[in-house]
């Protein structure tokens, strides 16, 4: 047993049979450390919810081992229930029902007396700004709504570790910032939180640590500042005509490794920096490559994306 | 760990009877704001009551039994099934929307979802089960058994509706999609109808009279049936007993490991 | 447009109906299992009944023979209910919109889903007698009996594929279709489908009587049953035809409708 909220050891997951088998989860270590925001970043199908349902006890693992909360998934699989919260991937909510009627269920699902039970949805409501939606059926929310009472109902137990899975997939941009405030504000208050995501910007802005999934395993972890400076250079996108792409890419080579890029363009991490622009542009007059797009982009997580993996998360959706 | 987490961990027993109560008012409140989804299950009954003693009813009409006494025991029965059944649609639907998981995730007793499911069934059951008798009372509807016979069908009725929502949930939780209900409804259709549901053994020809023998279902009609056709006597009651307590105590054990099943 | 080709243009259709029937086998089977179930139900149930001196000098030899008509209708109807499902899909998931831009006439778009449910019918009668005889039912009136018995059956489908087409073109919706399903069953129970019209009583006897579906049934009943009399042909050909008639008028109005709204 190990002080960290979560501990995951070669956690693997495999579905189906035979020649079907799919390792959607194949060796997956990880640590998260208490009061900190992680960040599981990784495209669609990478495994993501997958981990999650395993730490959330609705999956077993098929093989390895992992403790949230200080007790074992398998073997304590109660003792754990008791102590996370969970919000899945499309707010699972019955449309049948109003906020306040889902609140209470939850409440009652936890073991809160009906009067803590009010209390304390009462507060969540406030809290996540749905007091004046609390009697209206949940089929009547916005996406946004939704979310937010999902959040509120996997917060009715006063869990200190919170899973967040997609918490913010398919909302608008405005949504998404109240989401993010309101995680900000529960780590504050010392709540530990897993997110799964597929946006670059929310592993960024919200996360302390990232871990970046793809094909079932970690394949990069770490503070998004030092995986960025481990890039190191930033990437130089360029789109030619057709025409000129095999040469553009023989002359981009000449600066630093190719990238991989979006369909259309070409992509390099220029060794030397941002200086080397102009001798780019230069090398493509002299070779008669006509440029129709350049853009220069500090190393992302999108950059450090690519080169764990080979392929770009960003427009990948 | 929160003062919140601290306080649940006594009366665990008291708590699984609160989460069946709010389970089991969830279900009755779909109910209320989808009725479209409960009326068929209240109408069906009735009609075939209205339907099975006008057409089939000179049948038994020949053998001296009046056709509303022999045909309400049976129809009770079977929109009690029926009723049952929508538990397992709404199991279905949960599963589908991911809420399923939110009562996965709770820690309370596993066994709270099958037997709350159980406590949702009796209650969708018996209003079409109470819509039957009174419509066949409206049809002429005797009992020389006295009161007693109406509990007996209503007893009989609830037994055979949850041993179907056993079936429905031990399905359920093993094929996760809607042949799990289409299974059990031809389930409840052939044990019904390979039973006495329309004739007496006696007036029954070769391989019929075969299956119907060795039927459960027979022997449940006849503990229902018979304070419509007669006396009560513990001849007829006591083979219904037993098949009831064993169909419910199989299904049961059937989901129960279908939720364990499931739980992985 | 030649009637030369809305004929090919139907004869498309009806195969492609036909096929998309044949291929969802789990759609079919119930218009298959079911009316052989209840017939077998009925004949191992109620044999003391035909050996009622009425039942058998004036009804059938046989609960059997007689019960083989009402699961042909049974039969017939399920299936053109759900041929009728099928219709209100592909109205539904934009396939109707595609062949309605196409330069096929509309009445060969909804003669071919009618041809189907003909072709559906024929083929169930011709199922069910064959099963049926096997386990010893006859037909009395003859090889005119039969064949008066597979045109009944392919009109009716052609009845009943009209009047659930109708259903099916004006709501758009396979959920009102299949909603429509239970009518189905009201239609044949309160008829001499399942069991004998003389043995009815009160109200019920009242509908029965009025009930076409007990006329159409007792017409292929005589087939079945009796010597072959004209009357067996009016109820059974003259009646759904004149139903068909009725469905199909409706079915294009609904159309001619639908296309008028959009």
């Amino acid at each position: 047993m190990t002080s960290s909220p979560i501990v995951a050891r070669e956690l693997v997951r495999h579905f189906g049979t035979g020649d079907n088998i799919v390792k959607a989860v194949d060796g997956v270590d990880l640590e998260v450390r208490t009061g900190e925001i992680f960040g599981l970043l990784g495209p669609n199908g990478a495994g993501k919810s997958t981990i999650v349902r395993m730490l959330t006890t609705l999956l077993k693992p098929t093989a390895g081992s992992a403790h949230v909360a200080g007790f074992d998934v398998v073997k304590e699989a109660d003792k754990v229930r008791r102590s996370i919260g969970v919000a899945l991937q499309d707010a699972a909510i019955d449309p049948l029902m109003t906020g306040r009627e889902l609140l209470n269920l939850q409440a009652v699902l936890y073991g809160l007396s009906k009067s803590a039970g009010r209390d304390r949805g009462d507060e969540l409501l406030e809290r996540v700004g749905l007091t004046a939606a609390a009697e209206r059926r949940v089929g009547t929310y916005s996406g946004g709504m939704r979310r937010r009472l999902d959040l509120a109902l996997s917060l009715v137990h006063e869990p200190t570790v919170l899973f967040l899975d997609e918490p913010t997939t398919g909302l608008d941009p405005m949504s998404r910032l109240t989401l993010w405030e309101e995680v900000r504000r529960l780590n504050q208050s010392g709540t530990t939180v897993l997110l799964t995501t597929q946006y670059l910007e929310e592993a960024d802005q919200l996360a302390d640590r990232i871990a970046i999934v793809d094909h079932g395993r970690i394949v990069r972890a770490g503070v998004p500042r030092d995986l960025k400076a481990r890039v190191g250079s930033p990437t130089l996108f360029v789109s030619v005509d057709q025409s000129h792409v095999e040469s553009a890419r023989s002359t981009l080579s000449r600066f630093g490794e190719l990238r991989p890029s979006a369909e259309g363009t070409l992509g390099v991490g220029l060794a030397r920096g941002a200086e080397d622009v102009a001798a780019v542009v230069r090398a493509f007059d002299e070779a008669g490559i006509k440029v129709r797009h350049l853009e220069l982009n500090e190393p992302s997580l999108d950059d450090v994306f690519a080169e764990a993996t080979g392929h770009r998360l960003e427009g990948a959706q | 760990m929160s003062a919140v987490v601290e306080s649940r961990r006594h009366d665990a027993d008291a708590r699984s009877l609160e989460v069946m109560v709010a389970l089991v008012r969830r279900s009755l409140l779909r109910v209320r704001r989808m009725p479209s989804a409960f009326i068929p299950s209240l109408i069906m009954p009735v009609f075939q009551l209205v339907a099975f003693s006008g057409a089939f009813g000179a049948a038994v009409r020949l053998l001296g039994i009046d056709p509303m006494n022999w045909y309400m025991p049976l129809n009770a029965i079977q929109g009690a099934s029926f009723g049952a059944l929508g538990v397992s649609f709404g199991l279905l639907n949960d599963m589908e929307t991911g809420f399923f998981d939110r009562v996965l995730m709770a820690p309370a007793r596993r066994s709270v979802i099958v037997f709350g499911s159980y406590a949702a069934a009796i209650a969708r059951s018996v209003v079409p089960v109470t819509f039957v008798i009174l419509v066949s009372f409206l049809g002429g509807l005797h009992t020389p058994g006295g009161p007693v016979a109406i509990a007996m069908v209503i007893v009989a009725s609830v037994m055979v509706a949850l041993s179907a929502c056993g079936l429905a949930l031990g399905l359920t939780f093993r094929m996760r999609n809607m042949g799990a209900a289409t299974l059990t409804q031809f389930a409840i259709f052939f044990g019904i109808f390979l039973s006495t549901s329309q004739v007496p053994l006696s007036e029954m020809s070769g391989w019929l009279r075969a299956c119907a023998r060795v039927n459960p279902m027979t022997n449940i009609l006849r503990f229902a049936r018979q304070g419509f056709l007669g006396d009560i006597t513990w001849a007829q009651t006591w083979g219904g007993l037993v098949a009831m307590v064993a169909l419910l105590f199989v299904s049961t054990v059937f989901a129960l490991t279908g939720l364990r099943r499931y739980d992985r | 447009m030649s009637i030369a080709t809305a004929i090919t243009h139907s004869a498309q259709l009806t195969k492609r109906s036909v096929r998309g029937r044949l291929r969802q086998p789990a759609a079919l089977a119930p218009a298959f299992i079911f009316p052989l179930f209840f017939a077998a139900l009925g004949s191992a149930s109620f044999n003391r009944l035909a050996q009622d001196p009425y039942f058998s000098e004036n009804i059938a030899s046989s609960f059997l023979n007689y019960a083989v008509a009402g699961a042909v209708v049974q039969g017939v109807l399920f299936g053109a209910t759900s041929a009728a499902g099928d219709l209100a899909t592909d109205i539904e998931q934009g396939f109707f919109e595609r062949l309605l831009a196409s330069p096929i006439s509309r009445v060969s778009i909804v003669l071919g889903r009618l041809a189907a449910s003909m072709v559906v019918g024929v083929t169930q009668v011709v199922v069910f007698m064959s099963l049926f005889v096997v386990f010893g039912a006859r037909v009395k009136s003859g090889p005119v009996g039969v064949i008066g018995l597979i045109v009944s059956g392919a009109l009716l489908g052609l009845a009943m594929a009209g009047l659930m087409a109708a259903i099916a073109i004006k709501s758009g919706s396979p959920e009102v279709v299949q909603g429509s399903f239970p009518l189905v069953f009201v239609l044949l129970f309160l008829s001499s489908a399942f069991f004998p019209r003389h043995y009815m009583t009160g109200w019920y006897r009242t509908v029965a009587d009025w009930n076409p579906m007990s006329h159409i049934v007792e017409g292929m009943q005589g087939f079945m049953n009796h010597e072959l009399a004209v009357d067996q042909f009016v109820k059974a050909w003259l009646i759904p035809l004149a139903v068909s008639i009725v469905g199909i008028a409706f079915a294009l109005r609904s159309l001619n409708k639908r296309l008028a709204a959009s």
